[in-house]
């Protein structure tokens, strides 16, 4: 047993570093603070109640802990705000419980817990993840996922072709994806290349005559439906930026959404199925056509039995749901007086072969998309789409896929530590394996499935390891850091010392703030019901913190 | 003397938070609040995302069958959001949608557990 160790005697700190700011890295910065804390409330008690006055060996070594979170951007919060769509404020409203972990710095001397932020530190070029291991005595990986899962089909470089990502981060502002506008824009209002006429039309909120293939089968396609469909007059009270609204104009047509598989395998959860069968109700122009034989082609023997399990319940209401909605869709067929204007359509089990051009040499885009007709084979549960030879061919002006994000490895990663296969940082209940000080959480940890509250739990199992390896390592820990508090080098301080020999111009949480309220200055804003209006590049972030801005 | 407490703003009922590791937590709730706002005041550890809002399932409870049976029925959109909750049972509500009643008093509510 450590009878003499000299941690007994002069506690520390414990020093760990969060990389990325989305809902991951929040969540593992508060709960990491409330098990550390919980733990040395717990010290306290055994050892004011145990009567033996030695000095116990089993009380921890620790007496508090800090913790950085260190994100690529100016802003946190990851794809709550460059992710979730723009007309879920309600989603965004995380963003309030997340603001107030930075904030409940307690009082150290209550063993409390202090959290900073340290914006616009890109990891693996600003420093290195060598680096931060030496700094601090836990790593915490919550960096998600930064590139796209690849559909290998031809002519997915033909202008008018962009992945989900690109899309969706660029009408949520991201500062890297401001290139997109360019091409929405000419799929939208300017087919011919000639730029005449109807480029304007965006501005005087018109609705474009294009016609935008979504090829996914989740929620991040039906985003992407949405704001398509929805336009100027039903996102200008989001904080849609107002450039995204010039381009969108009046919203698009005809959206088609296609799925590979059928609805009781989709990806798709309720809630934003049942909002696309309320467009037309709420005022928004858009109906929603789902085709009843489709459905009728899913409902597979297989699948029947897939709706009788216990985690059928969900799908069996997704499915009563559509059925109900293809049946409103022909009703409406029968010579409706008010049509709306626009549609969003939902297929399904259709899978892309191809996607082709218009044969023009001058201005060659995107013209249309060829799907073959898929079918269910297999048991319930392991149901595949097969083809069947028949083929269609469905017209595109703008087509986006959304087959799914997808991870990468960061800068210095060495190559074990990576499965490149499945996009995610090789991980043991988020010990990253290995013998090293690092963790994983989040997207990044567990590939990109899941909401907001998944992260949650998966946290909390990050967390326990954590907890679990701090203190089956206290000689490690101390190996690596024997210092004091005061230690010049280590933690922040030593991150500070580093980042500003570097040049980097991290941003701090007071510094957000002020972006933040910068964002929410009434001068800027359309409307008085917009949230905000963002900052569309880092450079201007960071001009408002220069200036009374 | 009691009917003058019944129409008073603060009449509190006692009920039970059991947290995941099974501990039990006792609080003094105000008739009229959610269920997620009193977890909050009294610093349960339970997550409430949206802020009530009905669009992230974090504040998932599990209620004992005979007060489940007592509550107002949920609506699509509860409905909608608790086909995403964690460990979703018979007897689940959100807690952002549920008001403390006068016959809460004694009762107890589960925060699922999530295994940690
Ligand atoms: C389009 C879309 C819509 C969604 N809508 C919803 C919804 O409505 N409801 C819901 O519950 N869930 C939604 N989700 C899911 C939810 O956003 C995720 O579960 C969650 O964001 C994952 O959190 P994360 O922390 O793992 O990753 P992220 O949120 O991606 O956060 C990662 C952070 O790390 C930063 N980072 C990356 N590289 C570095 C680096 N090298 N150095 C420093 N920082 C770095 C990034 O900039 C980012 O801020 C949506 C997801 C998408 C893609
Ligand atoms: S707090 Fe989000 S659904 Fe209850």
């Amino acid at each position: 047993a450590v009878t003499d160790s000299p941690i007994t005697h002069g506690r520390r700190r414990l020093r760990a570093v969060v990389v990325g700011s989305g809902p991951s890295g929040f969540y593992t910065a508060k709960y990491l603070t409330s098990s550390v804390n919980k733990r040395i409330a717990a010290d306290r008690e055994t050892a004011t109640s145990s009567s033996s006055s030695s000095t116990s060996s089993s009380s921890w070594p620790f007496s508090g802990i800090d913790i950085d979170i260190l994100e690529r951007l100016p802003t946190p919060y990851g794809l709550v705000r460059y992710g979730v769509a723009p007309d879920h404020p309600e989603v965004k409203n995380v963003e309030n419980d997340f603001a107030a972990v930075p904030g409940n710095t307690h009082s150290r001397a209550h063993g409390g817990g202090t959290v900073s932020y340290f914006g616009n530190v890109d990891v693996g070029r600003h420093v290195s993840l060598s680096t931060l291991s030496a700094l601090y005595d836990v790593v915490v990986l919550a960096y998600g996922c930064q590139s796209d899962r690849g559909l290998t089909i031809p002519g997915l470089d033909l202008r008018g072709v962009l992945t989900a990502r690109q899309f969706v981060n660029w009408y949520n502002g991201h500062p890297e994806f401001g290139y997109v506008a360019d091409i929405v824009r000419e799929a939208l209002w300017d087919r011919d290349g000639n730029n005449a006429g109807d480029v304007d039309d965006a501005d005087n909120g018109a609705i474009s005559k294009a016609k935008a293939v979504v090829i996914g089968n989740g929620n991040v396609a039906l985003d992407c439906a949405r704001i398509l469909a929805k336009g100027r007059r039903g996102l200008k009270d989001t904080d849609v930026p107002s450039s995204v609204l010039d381009v969108l104009g009046d919203g698009v047509e005809k959206v088609v959404v296609v799925g590979r598989r059928g609805h009781v395998q989709g990806a798709f959860t309720i809630k934003e199925l049942r909002e696309l069968t309320k467009l037309q109700k709420e005022g928004y122009d858009v109906s929603f056509r789902v085709r009843q034989e489709e459905l009728d082609m899913g409902m597979t023997e297989a699948s029947l039995q897939e709706l009788q399990l216990a985690s059928g319940r969900p799908k069996m209401r997704i499915d009563a749901l559509l059925r109900e909605a293809a049946a409103t869709t022909e009703e409406e067929g029968e010579g409706d007086h008010e049509a709306p204007t626009k549609t969003i359509e939902l297929r399904l089990l259709m899978n892309p072969i191809r996607i082709e051009s218009n044969n023009n040499r001058n201005n060659p885009r995107v013209h249309h998309v060829i799907f073959e007709r898929t079918q269910l084979q297999g048991e319930p549960g392991k149901q595949l789409s097969v083809g069947t030879g028949q083929y269609e061919k469905i017209s595109a002006d703008l087509v986006i896929l959304s087959v799914g994000y997808k991870g990468s490895p960061l800068e210095g990663m060495n190559e074990n530590m990576f499965d490149s296969q499945r996009g995610i940082v090789v991980n043991n209940q988020g010990k990253v394996c290995g013998d090293n000080n690092l963790f994983v959480v989040g997207w990044i940890k567990r590939s990109p499935t899941g909401i907001i509250g998944s992260n949650i739990m998966d946290a909390k199992e990050t967390v326990a390891s954590i907890m679990k390896y701090i203190d089956s390592n206290p000689q490690n820990l101390l190996a690596l850091h024997e210092d004091s508090d005061d230690d010049l080098s280590k933690g922040s301080r030593g991150l500070i010392r580093h980042l500003e020999a570097n040049n980097v111009k991290y941003v701090t949480w007071d510094q957000f703030l002020q972006i933040d309220q910068a964002e929410r200055d009434r001068d800027r804003l359309r409307n008085d019901v917009q949230p905000r209006e963002k900052f569309l590049s880092v450079d201007e972030m960071l001009a408002c913190l220069q200036s009374t801005c | 003397i009691h009917s003058a407490r019944q129409f008073s703003s603060k009449e509190t009922v006692t009920i039970t938070y059991v947290d995941p590791s099974g501990d039990e937590h006792p609080v003094e709730a105000e008739v009229g609040q959610h269920l997620l706002d009193v977890a909050h005041a009294k610093n349960i550890e339970l997550e409430g995302a949206c802020g009530g809002e009905l669009a992230c399932s974090t504040c998932h409870l599990i209620f004992d069958k005979d007060v489940y049976d007592t509550l107002p029925p949920k609506s699509d959109e509860e409905e909608d959001m608790l086909d995403l909750a964690f460990e979703l049972t018979e007897t689940s509500r959100l807690g952002c949608q549920i008001r403390v009643t006068k016959e809460f008093d004694g009762i107890k509510v589960r925060i699922p557990n999530d295994g940690y």
